[in-house]
């Protein structure tokens, strides 16, 4: 079967307009057959009649064949006979010569018709009628009700014939007249049915990425709305996803040149003289301790971009809590003492999880990092397991998150520290990888002020109908 | 020449404002829009480095603000941001001209030079006062046609009264476009650096260019 609409469409019309017209046909014939059938049949009695009631007594009717002319005629006549019961001849159509017409052999007495071949080898219908005689005198002789006169009567059918071949012929031309006329209309209808998809089709084949935004037009079919409508929603889903795209890759190289133009002003400057050992040694430091953050961040953004892509495993693992955070708050160690804060991690020995400990360990470590840049210093850093559905939580003395970086603190480079510090190169990248990984182990995290000035980051599980992509759920065992 | 360096990424701003010091620049910093403008309307700096992504207020901000007070500083505007909608809203808010990171230090100075001379409305960067020759790029002092050694301070003075050659100029002014608030110089630190000054430039020359007007400040230039 063929996937053109039109070529279907047409197909489809065409079979039924044609069966129609067929069956259309078929009536007409047959009701128009038997309608000339009939009247055939009643000319054959009336002249049946009239052939008997003319003959009279037993002698040769006298016809007037005025009123009978096709038994006279050359062309196509019609034959007519009568005999007496006792196979005497009565009377002969002219157009019968002297042949006979068969007897048709009823044995009721009632009139009956036939289909027969004329003497003339024409074929034609008959009817066979036997009636009493008429007698005008009185009976002498024989019982006159014993005398009855049969009569034939036949004529030709070709009339009937040519009829319905005309009409048969008319019916054909008609008929394929309207399958002609039907079929242009249906492929005109379809063709113009079908401007509307092609139309679309351009419209969509003209779309760059930059203008999937536009609107599509509305003037199409009703048919079509629904598609047009998930076209739209198709490209506005795709007009997001491109502008995120581009919006990343614009985050991504702002973020990445900020270090790399800090790398190169200090290696330019620090080589643009002659210097003693210890200039060098500064320059030297802060070259290393730019790259090592710019390691981490493309590290981060490496982490985000696969988890984008969903190319993240997550192995489940039991956990204990307390040994874990003490481990990762290793590393921060050494720049909390130089600012004096203090951290405790309340996290109960018994405290375990089931979840990914990899995973954890980046959210974790981002969580630290992020308390020990931004605690004040003199400040604490806490550590707690939660209670009910909250894991794990980290709060800070604080200064507060300002309100309006708080609602976007885990978006992409949402900038947290536009003013909770000058740190320059922290970009918002961190606590977004916390979010997206903490949804790949089936967590929530959230961040707030609370009134005592402190700051709280918590993680909790997600509830289990939440619309996650996790696999397994983590939960908090005791 | 004084300039203020506003970059919030701490290693970045450091090595900058020892270039810039090392190229003769009184370099003041500042490591958010905030600390930026408040240095900014306190002291008249003849340049302004500001980088636009900044902690608490950002930088096209800083830069409205400064021209809506009439900053008359040449602002060279330092971005990760390279896209032309970027550059036009910075240029289009004041910036006198526009340098994506990371850049070759070499052009930052180009270009700051660039800036503070359209500040002073000097064509180029070698100024002439009579047969005096100051060639701001290479920082070289010729007095008729002789090579004249300065040191970094007595460079950055005459540098700016060349560059308001004509006009007298204070005390206070001079302090405030010579030195950066890390110098802390003396009360009369101005006049002892101006008779250095003079012992380098006037000393033997049959034409003064170094005039004193008493009670006012300094000039220089050919007296009529």
């Amino acid at each position: 079967m063929t996937h053109s609409l039109r070529v279907r469409l047409t197909v489809g019309v065409l079979s039924v307009l044609a069966a129609v017209l067929a069956t259309f046909a078929i009536v007409v014939r047959v009701v128009l057959g038997s309608a000339l059938d009939r009247q055939l049949d009643a000319r054959l009695s009336g002249n049946a009649a009239a052939v008997a009631g003319m003959a009279e007594d037993g002698t040769p009717p006298e016809f007037e064949y005025e009123s009978l002319p096709e038994f006279e005629r050359a062309v196509r006549p019609g034959f007519f006979e009568a005999w007496l019961d006792d196979g005497r001849v009565l009377a002969r159509s002219p157009s019968l010569g002297t042949r006979d017409l068969d007897r048709l052999r009823i044995d009721t007495g009632g009139p009956a018709f036939a289909d027969v071949t004329l003497p003339d080898g024409r074929p034609g219908r008959a009817l066979e009628l036997r009636q009493p005689m008429r007698i005008e005198d009185a009976p002498r002789g024989g019982p006159p009700a014993d005398r009855f006169v049969t009569v034939i009567v036949a004529q030709g059918t070709e009339d009937v014939r040519e009829t319905l071949a005309a009409m048969s012929r008319w019916l054909w031309l008609l008929g394929l007249l309207a399958l002609v006329l039907g079929s242009a209309a249906t492929a005109l209808a379809v063709t113009r049915g079908l401007r509307s998809v092609h139309g679309l089709a351009a419209e969509v084949a003209a779309r760059h990425e930059h203008d999937l935004a536009r609107a599509l037009p509305r003037n199409v079919p009703v048919e079509l709305e629904p598609l047009v409508d998930k076209l739209a929603g198709l490209f506005k889903r795709l007009a997001a996803s491109f502008e995120r795209e581009r919006r990343f890759t614009a985050d991504v190289s702002h973020e990445l040149r900020t270090p790399l133009a800090a790398l190169r002003t200090i290696l330019e400057v620090a080589a643009s003289r002659d210097r003693d050992a210890a200039a060098y040694r500064t320059a030297i430091a802060d070259a290393k301790a730019v790259v090592e953050q710019t390691q981490a961040l493309v590290q981060n953004l490496l982490m985000l971009a696969r988890l984008d892509a969903r190319q993240i495993e997550v192995v489940n693992q039991e956990l204990r809590l307390r040994p874990f955070v003490e481990d990762c708050w290793r590393a921060f160690a050494a720049q909390a003492a130089s600012r004096k804060l203090t951290f405790s991690n309340d996290i109960g020995p018994a405290a375990a999880v089931v979840i990914d400990p990899d995973k954890l360990r980046i959210v974790m470590t981002n969580l630290l990092a992020n308390a020990a840049d931004y605690t004040g210093d003199g400040g604490a850093i806490h550590v707690r397991e939660g209670r009910d559905d909250v894991v794990l939580e980290v709060v800070d003395t604080g200064p507060p998150i300002p309100d309006y970086v708080l609602p976007r603190i885990f978006d992409r480079f949402a900038r947290a520290d536009t003013a909770r510090s000058g740190g320059g190169i922290h970009s918002g990248v961190g606590l977004a990888l916390v979010r997206a990984i903490c949804e790949v182990l089936g967590l929530s995290i959230s961040a707030e002020n609370i009134s005592d000035g402190s700051v709280r980051f918590q993680l909790r599980n997600q509830p289990a109908d939440a619309n996650s992509n996790r696999g397994d759920a983590t939960r908090l065992m005791r | 020449m004084r300039v203020l360096l506003v970059e919030d990424f701490e290693p970045f701003a450091r090595s900058l404002a020892q270039g810039l010091r090392e190229a003769g620049y009184a370099v003041d910093t500042a490591a958010n829009g905030e600390e930026a403008l408040t240095h900014a309307f306190a002291t008249p700096y003849d340049g302004i480095l500001l980088d636009l992504m900044l902690p608490k207020l950002d930088g096209l901000t800083v830069l409205r603000r400064l021209r809506e007070n009439g900053s008359p500083a040449g602002i060279l505007v330092l971005t990760a941001r390279d896209q032309v909608s970027d550059r036009v809203t910075g240029l289009d808010l004041g910036a006198d001209d526009y340098l994506a990171k990371p850049f070759p230090f070499e052009e930052l100075l180009a270009r700051l030079r660039a800036v503070i001379r359209r500040r002073y409305q000097a064509p180029s960067n070698i100024v002439r006062v009579g047969d005096l020759e100051l060639d701001a790029t290479a920082r070289a002092v010729r007095r008729g046609g002789r090579p004249i050694a300065l040191s970094a301070r007595e460079y950055g003075l005459l540098e700016y009264l060349a560059m308001r050659r004509g006009q007298v100029v204070t005390r206070a002014e001079i302090h405030d476009h010579v030195y950066d608030f890390a110098a802390e110089p003396g009360s009369n630190v101005v006049d002892v650096y101006v008779g250095y000054l003079r012992k380098k430039i006037d000393e033997g020359q049959a034409v003064k260019l170094i005039q004193t007007h008493r009670g006012l400040g300094y000039s220089l230039g050919v007296e009529a």
